[in-house]
């Protein structure tokens, strides 16, 4: 009976002692942590990623005033070392911290530290907005904006290039393949491109892609010729829905232009197709520099203009340099007008009208 | 022709697929709006000043689309389109809706004397105001064709919509396209058949777009009927699905 009381009374003054010695703790930690000074106020001692917190604690003059004691601190501390301050790396600076204020604290992070202010202040983001508010990058409000548009990098441009035609993937497996086949290709490498992250696979996908031809290559430029006065002609030819038009160009001259024997204004009395021969010249700022005589037969008046400015521009590309014919190529001067009379078609009356709809 | 045959020469290494984009077509599905070009053809752009602008001002995506249009192949311009600086797109369309059976000759000329002569009655008007009056009339007769078009398109349009049987007038947005259409469909058909039957076509122009141009006139009155008919079928307008 004693011994059990005394257990118990043991047991209680334990548990008693048990509280005690955790009041004791409680208040020795806290006095603890009233009395201790912190040494490095550097926010890489702190677990938390500080830098994603919140709006910039660091201003930027503030990190460059830093980075401007380091180094006045860095060349002190070499010439207290007695060596180069050129040539003070980290590693020496580290050694000579080490010699000079030796420490007995076992945890690294609480060791004295003489590092650059960007390996010690974390990475902050600027201000995300302009002075009037709005945000710079498209995708600052879904809050993660590097990660998103890292997800969004695309591959290069896909503007110049098209995708391996069927007979060039079967050269390159060495295998035959449907035409479902192929079809089922192009749209996984469609859908391959459509998925973030693409870029990774640009090289994959440039393996199965050939570049275009550039259009204007393909004009094919007549050299200039020279008549027996040394002076510049060139020729050129066109046609526009049955009318044919030929165009002697000649240089140094002084606008002149002659139509089938006859001066182009009595030629054409319609202006607008006075304009379009006028048009490859005044495009190209030559206007007065030609003489022309030309000769156009078929078709009508619209048709006989459109002609001969084919003609015109056709002759026009020996006189003029590469990036002059891209651009008159641009402007539609060079592609022949493939437009024609549409065929009447049996049940009905012409092109497009029909016979007369009769209810009965 | 000699260009089609210099392009099957250099094209021979290519497969048959990518020649026949290259040649006049006929789809093999005819469709009631198709064209002799192949869908590759990209539009031209006949303007001069636009091949002048340096390669550093260039937005990214005008960057891409010079990059996209120096390896595709470019439509011709058409009749009526040159680098000059007195061609007007919108005027030619105007032209177009004049003309009738084809004779364009007649409609440029109709619309050329209709230029002239409203510049004859701003200058006279010019001359007539006082001092202080004068910086405020417009003399460009282009100027005031454009303004009074302006004032002439209507904001809202109505579409005739079933439902349950009847039909309703639903108000329903319209695009840039068919707010010119209707601005010029209206300022012809009104002054073809609203006016006195002596008056020549250029003199009853001149008067309405005049009009127009100071927002008077039947044309922005019809204007105005449209969008007064569209407030009053508001109620209607959730019937619309697109």
């Amino acid at each position: 009976m004693a011994a059990s009381g005394g257990r118990t009374v043991g047991s209680f003054l334990w548990k008693c002692g048990n509280c005690c010695f955790n009041f004791n703790t409680v208040s020795s930690n806290l006095t603890r942590q009233v009395l201790s000074r912190q040494l490095c106020v550097s926010a890489v001692l702190h677990r938390k990623n500080l830098a994603a917190a919140g709006p910039e604690k660091f201003s930027e003059e503030f990190i460059k005033k830093q980075v401007e004691e380091f180094n006045i601190g860095k060349r002190h501390l070499a010439n207290m070392m007695g060596e180069d301050p050129e040539t003070f790396t980290q590693g020496d600076i580290n050694r000579s911290i080490a010699y000079l204020f030796p420490s007995g604290l076992f945890d690294k992070k609480a060791k004295p530290l003489m590092k650059h202010p960007d390996e010690v202040f974390p990475k902050q983001r600027a201000v995300q907005w302009g002075a009037d508010g709005r945000p710079f990058h498209f995708l600052f409000y879904t809050g993660k904006q590097s990660y998103y548009s890292l997800m969004h990098v695309s591959t290069g441009s896909l503007v110049g290039s098209r995708w391996l035609l069927k007979e060039e993937l079967e050269e390159l497996l060495v295998e035959t393949i449907s035409e479902h086949d192929y079809a089922r290709f192009i749209q996984l490498m469609e859908r391959l491109l459509s998925l973030p992250y693409c870029s990774v696979e640009e090289d994959f996908v440039q393996r199965y892609r050939r570049q275009l031809e550039i259009q204007s290559s393909k004009q094919q430029v007549q050299p200039l010729q020279y008549d027996q006065h040394g002076v510049a002609y060139s020729t050129g030819d066109g046609r526009r829905k049955t009318a044919t038009g030929t165009v002697l160009l000649r240089d140094s001259g002084s606008g002149s232009i002659s139509i089938n024997g006859t001066n182009y204004v009595h030629y054409f009395p319609v202006l607008q197709d006075r304009e379009q021969l006028m048009f490859p010249l005044h495009f190209m700022g030559v206007l007065g520099r030609f003489d022309m005589q030309c000769s156009v037969s078929g078709g009508g008046h619209s048709s006989q203009a459109g002609a001969l400015r084919l003609a015109i521009s056709r002759a026009m590309l020996s006189f003029l340099s590469e990036g002059q014919v891209e651009t008159m190529r641009q402007a539609g001067l060079l592609t022949p007008d493939p437009r024609i009379k549409e065929r009447k078609k049996p049940g009905q009356e012409g092109a497009r009208r029909k016979f007369t709809w009769k209810k009965r | 022709m000699a260009s089609t045959s210099g392009l099957r020469t250099t094209l021979s290494k290519m497969a048959a697929s990518l020649t026949g984009l290259l040649k006049p077509w006929t789809p093999r599905v005819l469709l009631v709006r198709w064209s002799r070009y192949n869908p590759y053809y990209l539009e031209p752009e006949p303007r001069k000043e636009v091949y002048h602008i340096p390669e550093t001002e260039l937005t990214p995506e005008q960057k891409e689309e010079r990059e996209l249009k120096s390896v595709r192949p470019i439509k011709a311009a058409t009749n009526s389109v040159t680098s000059s600086v007195f061609n007007d797109p919108v005027l030619s369309k105007f032209v177009n809706m004049m003309m009738k059976d084809g004779d364009k000759i007649i409609a440029k000329g109709i619309i050329t004397q209709t230029l002239e002569n409203m510049k004859r009655k701003q200058v006279e008007k010019y001359h007539k105001a006082p001092e202080g009056k004068k910086a405020e009339i417009e003399c460009n007769p282009y100027a005031i064709f454009h303004q009074a078009l302006e004032n002439c398109k209507p904001v809202i349009g109505l579409a005739s919509i079933q439902k349950g049987g009847k039909f309703y007038q639903v108000p329903i947005p319209l695009t840039d396209n068919r707010r010119r259409f209707l601005a010029m469909k209206w300022m012809i058909t009104e002054c073809r058949d609203n006016k006195h039957r002596r008056t020549l076509m250029y003199e009853k122009l001149s008067q309405e777009l005049l009009a127009a141009f100071s927002k008077e006139g039947n044309v922005v009155k019809r204007k105005h009927e449209l969008h007064k008919m569209a407030e009053s079928n508001r109620a209607y307008a959730h019937y619309r699905w697109w």
